[in-house]
């Protein structure tokens, strides 16, 4: 009998090391030396104390901007500060900022526990299956609702109701070197044929055309992006609904291969080694006149080049000059979690980040464009170039496909680089997972 | 003589932490990965519905994981043949030297203390950028390949990158094996007059066969289930073209359409591989230990 | 005779150096480049650096928050091995010396589960992970880190204590020791070959393992040395200088590991898989 209760000792030693572990993140007597803070929004922090003269709560953030953490950071001690003036809360924000090719799969894995956090940023595009998940607040009574723009408001809204708040909204199309079209004497074509004589000048004045960066698959992806929206808006409107109804097919767009094989013709070597870093600042240093990329990519290249003369114009699918158009977009909006126990600490920052006095300040230095009333600052000339296309009508609203059938062309464009399918082949496959994603959403 | 029972209740004592971290960390979450994949769920949703072998029938049809499923077999083909040759070379030629064994051993056993995906970062500058300089201004042309980006030579790349990782650790076991090969076998042997490569084979080779086969199935098990390197380097691209089962998996579940519970049915098929390749390993095993 | 031996030496030199300049040749090439500043880098990347450039690692041990992230990993590997060779110590050594039908059911389903791949598990671990409240703990990692790896641990030392005679603690046993007494004063000390290479190995693994932390601990502040570094990657994915500074320092704690430990850790690994 001694034995066993030796055993037991073990036993229960060994459970109370558990039991210590399972409470690790409920702050006080944690045992590791690392987690001496509660790590989750979640533990019960509501409960005052009634020597302490204010309350304290935690947010925690998830967000995707990793190479604008300073900035953010920044704008969630100002948070802080205001929320302990204003309602004597002492708040602590955990900013949490995945690394981007991860940030998808994190997130989602906090949303299937108990842990998610109480703000995040998520695509626009995936507003529809957030909010079906029951993982979006509707926003639409807040203050923030009134201040964005129109345009803008529609990309973020659902069944009528705002669902999240934009953050990086952009018209952006094909960025050109405007001091080398000065040179070869060309101007932003308005037509597929207008653009293979700007590519044949530009060779003549011995510049590469086009620069082409496709190690990173969304960097091709925007060529499909805007040849479809250029070639759907201007030719067939109704395609993406037929689309979704299993009646139309990407027969239809085949236009868009022939300038995608223009570009890929007339680019430089070596695409499939080149990120989209790399590319942007080869692109700032000369290496080609234009670019297919959008204007979030315009840090980069004025660091890299300051002198460098940026401009946009949108890119020519065919003949049709109604289809050269600049794409009218939103990608990067913030949510609010429903089920945040600290939910109205949660909306106060959704709201925080259109806040009419400090919102300006955090939106230009992470050079994200304006899209509310409370912006009022000047932007840099090539986005008041995009935006230009945008006031004279020449810009379409992003098509929203299924996630799986962007993700499957930005393949695709790798593999028509690489010369590995043909475009029947490719409209074959298209077809294809566009109907599978019909078949899953049903 | 205890009871049975006394024995058995002794035992889940002692046994019970080891048990408890077990279940609570790998046993329950794969007997519930095995229900998921009967289910629809996206991983986002709260709630999903139990779709019984809907995910084993579409995975059947499904045209990509068959194309990962080919890539993963070429892979493992071709590293189980290249690795372990390249590693039991290497550990041959050591064993024969008279000095510097302990140098050549360190030397190569270094990158299997890094991750892959470390390693794999330091090889993507090895493509994106070296390569490119020597071909450009040492004239050596053949280099100027799109190691990265073309589909035969980024599987090329990624056994480059594999087998860099993979034979030190085979080539430490070989060395070992053949550490156990007695002197005096060899010497008979080098005196019945057999030459260097005669004695190799008839003396040296069956008695490092154990250490062989110990080697084989563990590069199958490891490559049957490359994730890092592939992930590191090319993504899978360009296109799927450099996508393994285990890429296939993890894109399923977590990217394009989300299908959370399609993806743990195409895991379970990816386990259902390795514990045959298992069960053939241990019977091999079993076998020769009889013999 | 001799020339033939000489030539036969050369021509195996030649090889393995080959095979050492394949092997060493990233490694040394992110040395050296690390040491330059980006115009340098992109001009001659072979070139040895004309100057050591050593802003590119302060700016880079700042960014990574080396120290502290140096120190999580470190805690993470330490305990989880730690709690791994208690438990499976125990377990093993306890299952091999009980001879009966739940024994024999309990090894084999630690044996079995050995093959269960990590991506079928990983959401549904990660739900148990939130369920215990361990996200975002380091303490809560290693004992996940202990689950996952106990079997494998369990199975080395059960194959090894079969080795132990058992009079030593029938002996021990008839001198009045308890059980536990038995373990730790004379069985444990008998493993210690074994738990010198199961040290090795998991501390390897843990070290160098990528995929859970990513998804447990989402805390800067608690980031390992793999996820810090990874982090860099997507802040300077075109600034060479900086990623290869990175992935020296990630490399150079394991490098320093191997070079003291060196013997210990080819014999550990080699014992570990001939009889894994």
């Amino acid at each position: 009998m001694k034995k066993m209760k030796k055993v037991l000792c073990l036993l229960i030693s060994a459970c109370l090391a558990f039991t210590l572990a399972a409470c690790g993140t409920s702050g006080s007597g944690a045992p590791a030396p690392t987690s001496n803070t509660p790590a989750s929004a979640n533990t019960d922090v509501s409960a005052p104390s009634n020597e302490a003269p204010v309350r304290s709560a935690e947010l925690t953030i998830m967000m995707s901007f990793s190479s604008f953490m300073e900035q953010w950071e920044t704008y969630c001690r100002q948070f802080e500060a205001k929320v302990l003036a204003e309602d004597k809360i002492e708040l602590k924000i955990n900013l949490e900022m995945p690394s981007s090719d991860m940030y998808d799969s994190i997130l989602q894995a906090r949303m299937t526990g108990s842990d998610a956090p109480d703000l995040y940023t998520i695509h626009s595009n995936n507003i529809g299956v957030y909010t079906e998940a029951g993982n979006l607040t509707n926003l639409s009574g807040e203050a923030l609702a009134g201040k964005i723009f129109e345009n803008v408001k529609n990309t973020v809204t659902v069944d009528g109701n705002l669902m999240a708040v934009p953050i990086e909204s952009q018209a952006w199309a094909v960025l050109y070197n405007k001091a080398m079209f000065a040179d070869a004497g060309v101007t932003p074509p308005n037509t597929l044929d207008e653009l293979k004589e700007v590519c044949a000048k530009l060779k003549d004045k011995g510049y590469t055309p086009f620069m082409l960066a496709y190690q990173e698959q969304w960097v091709p992806q925007l060529m499909t992006a805007l040849t479809l929206g250029g070639k759907v808006t201007g030719d067939v409107p109704d395609w993406l609904t037929r689309m979704y109804k299993g009646e139309a097919s990407y027969e239809e767009m085949r236009d868009i291969f022939e300038v995608i094989n223009l570009i890929m013709e007339n680019g430089t070597s070596r695409a499939m080694e080149q990120g989209a870093e790399v590319g942007a600042a080869e692109f700032a240093n000369g290496a080609a006149a234009m670019f297919v990329q959008g204007t979030w990519a315009s840090n980069t290249i004025m660091t890299t080049n300051p002198e460098m003369q940026l401009g946009v114009l949108p890119l020519p699918v065919n003949n049709n000059p109604n289809c050269t158009l600049v794409n009218l977009s939103t990608s990067t909006v913030l949510g609010v979690y429903p089920n945040s126990t600290e939910k109205d600490l949660a909306l106060k920052f959704a709201n925080y980040v259109l806040d009419d006095n400090d919102s300006a300040a955090l939106f230009q230095s992470c050079g994200f464009n304006p899209l509310a009333t409370s912006h009022k600052y000047e932007v840099s000339s090539w986005v008041a170039d995009a935006y230009k296309y945008v006031e004279d009508g020449r810009a379409y609203q992003d098509l929203i496909l299924p996630s799986s059938v962007t993700d499957e062309q930005g393949k695709l464009m790798q593999e028509l680089y690489v010369g590995s399918v043909t475009p029947d082949e490719i409209i074959e496959r298209l077809n294809k997972v566009f109907q599978d994603a019909n078949k899953l959403s049903q | 003589m205890r009871s049975k029972k006394y024995e058995n209740l002794n035992l889940l004592i002692y046994v019970f932490p080891a048990l408890f971290v077990y279940i609570a960390f790998k046993m329950f979450p794969a007997a519930s990965g095995l229900f998921y994949s009967m289910t629809n769920w996206n991983g986002i949703n709260k709630t999903y519905n139990f779709i019984g072998l809907t995910n084993f029938i579409d995975l059947v049809s499904d045209s990509y994981f068959w194309q990962s499923v080919v890539f993963t077999c070429k892979y493992v083909a071709v590293m189980l043949v290249i690795a372990n040759i390249t590693a039991l070379g290497i550990a041959v030629a050591i064993e024969s030297l008279p000095r510097f064994k302990g140098l050549y051993r360190t030397v190569y056993y270094m990158p299997n203390m890094i991750s892959m995906v470390i390693g794999g970062y330091m090889w993507r500058f090895i493509f994106h950028k070296v390569l490119y300089y020597m071909a450009d201004n040492w004239g050596w042309s053949f280099l100027d390949q799109s190691w990265v980006g073309d589909t035969r030579y980024a599987f090329i790349s990624i056994i480059i990158v594999a087998a860099w990782g993979a034979v030190g650790y085979l080539m430490i076991i070989y060395l070992a094996a053949l550490q156990g090969v007695p002197a005096a076998l060899k010497e008979a042997s080098s005196l019945d007059g057999a030459n260097a490569w005669q004695s190799f084979w008839n003396v040296t080779f069956p008695s490092i066969l154990p250490a062989l086969s110990i080697c084989l199935f563990w590069t199958l098990n490891s490559a049957f289930q490359v994730f890092d390197v592939v992930y590191s380097l090319t993504g899978g691209g360009p296109g799927r073209a450099t996508q393994s089962v285990a890429m296939n998996i993890y894109e399923e579940a977590f990217k394009g359409n989300i299908r959370y519970g399609y993806a743990t049915a195409k895991s379970t098929v990816l386990f259902i591989i390795i514990l045959i390749i298992t069960a053939v390993q241990l019977r091999v095993m079993r076998k020769r230990g009889d013999e | 005779m001799k020339t033939g031996k000489r030539t036969y030496l050369i021509i195996i030199n030649t090889f393995l150096i080959l095979a050492g300049i394949y092997t060493l040749f990233p490694l040394l090439l992110a040395l050296s480049n690390s040491f330059k500043t980006n115009g340098e880098l992109l001009g001659n990347v072979v070139s040895l650096p004309k100057q050591l450039h050593f802003e590119n690692y302060i700016r880079t041990l700042e960014k990574m928050n080396y120290l502290s992230t140096l120190g999580n990993t470190v805690f993470t590997a330490g305990i989880s091995v730690f709690i791994m060779v208690l438990f499976s110590g125990v377990a093993g050594w306890k299952l091999c010396r009980t001879k009966t039908k739940l024994s024999n059911f309990l090894y084999s389903m630690f044996v079995f589960s050995m093959l269960i791949p990590f991506s079928s598990i990983m959401i549904p671990l990660y739900k148990v992970i939130l369920g215990f409240r361990i996200e975002n703990s380091l303490l809560g990692l290693s004992f996940v880190y202990s689950g996952l790896g106990v079997s494998m641990a369990l199975f080395l030392y059960h194959g090894f204590v079969k080795g132990i005679p058992l009079e030593l603690e029938e002996a021990a046993s008839i001198d009045g020791c308890r059980p536990l007494q038995i373990f730790f004063l004379i069985v444990f000390p008998l493993l210690r070959p074994i738990t010198a290479t199961i040290c090795i190995t998991n501390i390897l693994w843990v070290w160098n393992d990528f995929l859970l932390p990513l998804i447990v601990l989402s805390d800067n502040k608690k980031y390992t040395l793999l996820l810090s570094t990874n982090t860099l990657f997507g802040q300077y994915s075109s600034d060479w200088t900086a990623i290869l500074s990175a992935l020296i320092l990630a490399a150079l704690p394991v490098i320093v590991f191997y070079a003291v430990f060196q013997k210990h850790i080819i014999k550990g690994i080699a014992d570990g898989a001939v009889k894994g």
